[in-house]
């Protein structure tokens, strides 16, 4: 079957025909043609009255609990979630069970990936059991293409197994990600630290546990020439030391979760269970910081954050209930609402495609004539509100459905596939 | 149904100064009753009451349970460590289970901040808040106030203290909400690793130096300290706790002015409060105790919708 996308707005700067409208031409998994008109010849026609096409998303923080977790979201749910969010390429945090440490459990992941729309590129534990303490066999699973590893959620405290995973990767070039959280200074805090938290007599967190892991892992790249990706900033202090450590060269990149720009902890107030994430909702004026920083290029990409929890693990005390959200669904309307006003689609783009795919150092598929079709078709300015049934992943927990957002994902093509 | 402007008492912070004052002349009739030789009435005995406690509790369990039975209501208790419903029964299915044999209205006192409104939202039944984890205690809240106001008259204007671990209390907090809404000004003291980093802008004082706040106040409400309850030590030991904060009858009688001095219980002679203090003129330890069962009498029958 071939597609026809009729005057779709190619948002790509690396093709020729970037920020035109045209119509594109897909079959057998390859962009065959790019014209101003292409006459429809019983192709499967792709219309809308707004229709844009980037890059396929890539996502660099996303958690698909198989193995261990399947009952949170197991390979096939979490990758149509992705699919149905726009993404066709998901990094995979290491957190599961067991954790993915080792060669042989990466091939298993990519096993279970293998045949479908959307990509994976496992993250590779940093340590043994994510346990912080000694280095996982970075070499052999970077000779399955992995070039990103984390311990995913868990930060790594001890000083000296960062520094040694810095300079362990140096030899492929390779890129180590870490959740910054001095776990002593957040002490299981269960939110933001401030007023509310004080007023709801919850164990918080300061904001200045993230910041001073941002702050040493800093240090710790210049002094060993290494990359550090920060995941999931979420502070005014985090963008601002990342902001001077780009301007000094250090090799520093950053991300943040979607919902960080659009819900702070105000939210908390009735101990709602589906505004329990990690990093914390912060306060407005860390939202602020965060959208100059994605403004000024200091953060580099958004992810989706995707922590999907089961319905048991939410419906308990607060202090009881698991972190995290299901995100993949709604990732790109939940950033494009919260930067509907200070990004352009362009540059929001940027932070789904192009900037997570050069981390991963992906192969880019440039939306030109006989190039894969790896893209993304959606409606940008479309509101949109989400109800239970339209996420594909099979954790419904999300504080987003009802809530009036911008940008529908209409589809995506990948492996000469498409949904 | 509920005579006060909530449906459950789940705090202080969400009733009303009026709620308080009706609470309060409720109680004064009660703390009557109590002085009777039948010390019982009638006015809930159609009503049943679960006393659930998931967490630790002598004084105050057994102050429920004495107010409840006082009105004649069917009680029945339900006691069981946090960690087990943690891994087992889920809250709602526990109380869903009790509330299937058809209670009215629970009473509740959980180790975690929030449990009770979680619970609001899933049950009809009402809901007392026995204490919250580190959130809230309002019917401690209540009596202690109602016991100032019997020693000094209206509280406005009055200056009370409360001294301790201000950080882990929910005596602290709901203490700080009542007395805030009869207008009077509170100010916390403690150690600075037990004060909350916000809790200034609860418009409350804060200050590390016990004697400075002993000469300030009316009322030094003297909180437990407990370091065995701490994953973290946030003190050296009891001792210098003591030596910096513990309240000595010497500090009181360095004052030129008679204050009242209050703890919610249970004590730790010789740490936070020296014997001499807690058993002199100043103390009203054990009219608070007498006063909890009569502020329970009274939420419990206002709640139940009783009297006029």
């Amino acid at each position: 079957m071939a597609y026809l996308l009729k005057k779709a707005t190619i948002i790509d700067a690396q093709s020729l025909h970037h920020l035109q409208q045209k119509d594109i031409l897909i079959d057998k998994g390859i962009i065959q043609k790019i014209a101003q008109t292409i006459p429809n010849e019983k192709h499967k026609i792709i219309e809308n009255d707004n229709l844009y096409v980037s890059q396929g998303f890539v996502d660099l923080n996303c958690h698909i609990y198989q193995p261990g977790f399947e009952y949170r979201e197991d390979m096939n749910t979490g990758l149509a979630a992705a699919a149905n969010g726009g993404f066709t390429t998901v990094a995979l945090m290491p957190n599961t069970l067991p954790v993915i440490d080792n060669k042989g459990q990466v091939a298993y992941l990519k096993s279970l990936a293998k045949n479908n729309i959307v990509d994976i590129v496992p993250i590779g534990a940093l340590s043994k059991n994510c346990e912080g303490k000694d280095l996982a066999e970075i070499y052999d699973m970077q000779s399955e293409g992995l070039r990103l590893f984390s311990d995913g959620y868990k930060s790594v405290e001890n000083a000296g197994v960062l520094e040694r995973a810095l300079l362990y990767v140096k030899k492929f070039d390779g890129v180590i990600m870490n959740h910054s959280d001095v776990r002593n200074i957040s002490n299981d805090g269960q939110m933001n630290e401030g007023v509310l938290s004080t007023k709801l007599g919850l164990p918080a967190s300061p904001k200045l546990a993230e910041d001073l892991m941002v702050a040493r892992d800093i240090y710790l790249a210049e002094h060993s020439d290494s990359r550090i990706h920060f995941t999931n900033i979420s502070t005014e202090n985090a963008v601002k030391q990342i902001r001077e450590a780009k301007k000094k060269g250090i090799k520093v990149t950053a991300a943040v979760n979607a919902y960080s720009l659009l819900l702070d902890d105000s939210l908390l107030l009735e101990y709602d269970t589906n505004f329990k994430l990690n990093p914390h909702l912060r306060t407005k004026k860390d939202i602020k910081a965060l959208l100059n920083g994605l403004k000024d290029a200091t953060i580099d990409c958004i992810n989706s954050g995707h922590n999907p929890k089961h319905n048991d693990e939410k419906k308990v005390e607060f202090e009881n209930a698991e972190f995290g959200i299901s995100a993949l669904d709604t990732a790109f309307a939940v950033a494009r609402k919260a930067t509907e006003k200070t990004l352009s689609l362009e540059e929001l783009l940027e932070k789904f495609t192009s900037n997570p795919a050069n981390l991963l150092k992906l192969q880019a598929n440039k939306i030109e004539e006989g190039q894969a079709a790896n893209l993304c078709f959606f409606n940008p300015d479309e509101e949109i509100v989400f109800e239970a049934k339209d996420l594909e992943s099979k954790s419904k927990n999300t504080p987003f459905l009802g809530m009036k957002l911008k940008g529908n994902i209409l589809g995506v093509f990948n492996n000469n596939k498409t949904k | 149904m509920s005579l006060l402007s909530q449906k459950h008492l789940l705090g202080i912070e969400h009733i009303t100064k009026e709620d308080i004052k009706l609470i309060f002349e409720t109680a004064t009739e009660f703390k009557e009753v109590l002085q009777r030789k039948i010390k019982k009435v009638p006015s809930l005995r159609d009503i049943t009451i679960a006393n659930l406690f998931f967490e630790n509790s002598t004084r105050t369990r057994i102050s429920f349970e004495l107010a409840e039975k006082r009105l004649s209501a069917d009680v029945i208790n339900f006691s069981a460590a946090s960690s087990s419903t943690k891994k087992g029964e889920t809250l709602i299915d526990t109380v869903n289970n009790i509330l299937a044999m058809k209670v009215d209205m629970i009473v509740m006192r959980h180790p975690n901040p929030g449990a009770h409104l979680l619970l609001s939202k899933h049950i009809d039944a009402q809901i007392v808040n026995a204490g919250d984890g580190t959130h809230e205690h309002p019917t401690q809240a209540l009596l202690d106030a109602f016991s100032m106001q019997e020693q000094l008259g209206d509280l406005k204007g009055k200056k009370i203290a409360i001294f301790g671990d201000i950080k882990h209390s929910r005596v602290a907090l709901s203490n700080i909400y009542c007395l805030q809404k009869l207008g009077a000004k509170v100010k916390v003291c403690g150690p600075p690793t037990l004060i909350p980093k916000y809790i200034e802008s609860l418009g409350v004082e804060v200050s590390y130096n016990a004697q400075e706040t002993l000469e300030w106040c009316d009322v030094a409400n003297i909180l437990r300290i407990q370091l065995e309850r701490q994953d973290i030590k946030y003190i050296p030991s009891l001792r210098e706790y003591n030596i910096a904060f513990g309240i000595t009858k010497k500090m009181l009688d360095s004052l030129d002015k008679k204050i009242v001095v209050m703890h919610p219980g249970p004590m730790n002679r010789g740490v936070e409060i020296e014997s001499d203090v807690a058993d002199s003129e100043h103390s009203i330890i054990l009219q608070q105790v007498e006063n909890g069962v009569a502020i329970r009498m009274a939420v419990l029958y206002l709640l139940a919708g009783k009297g006029s």
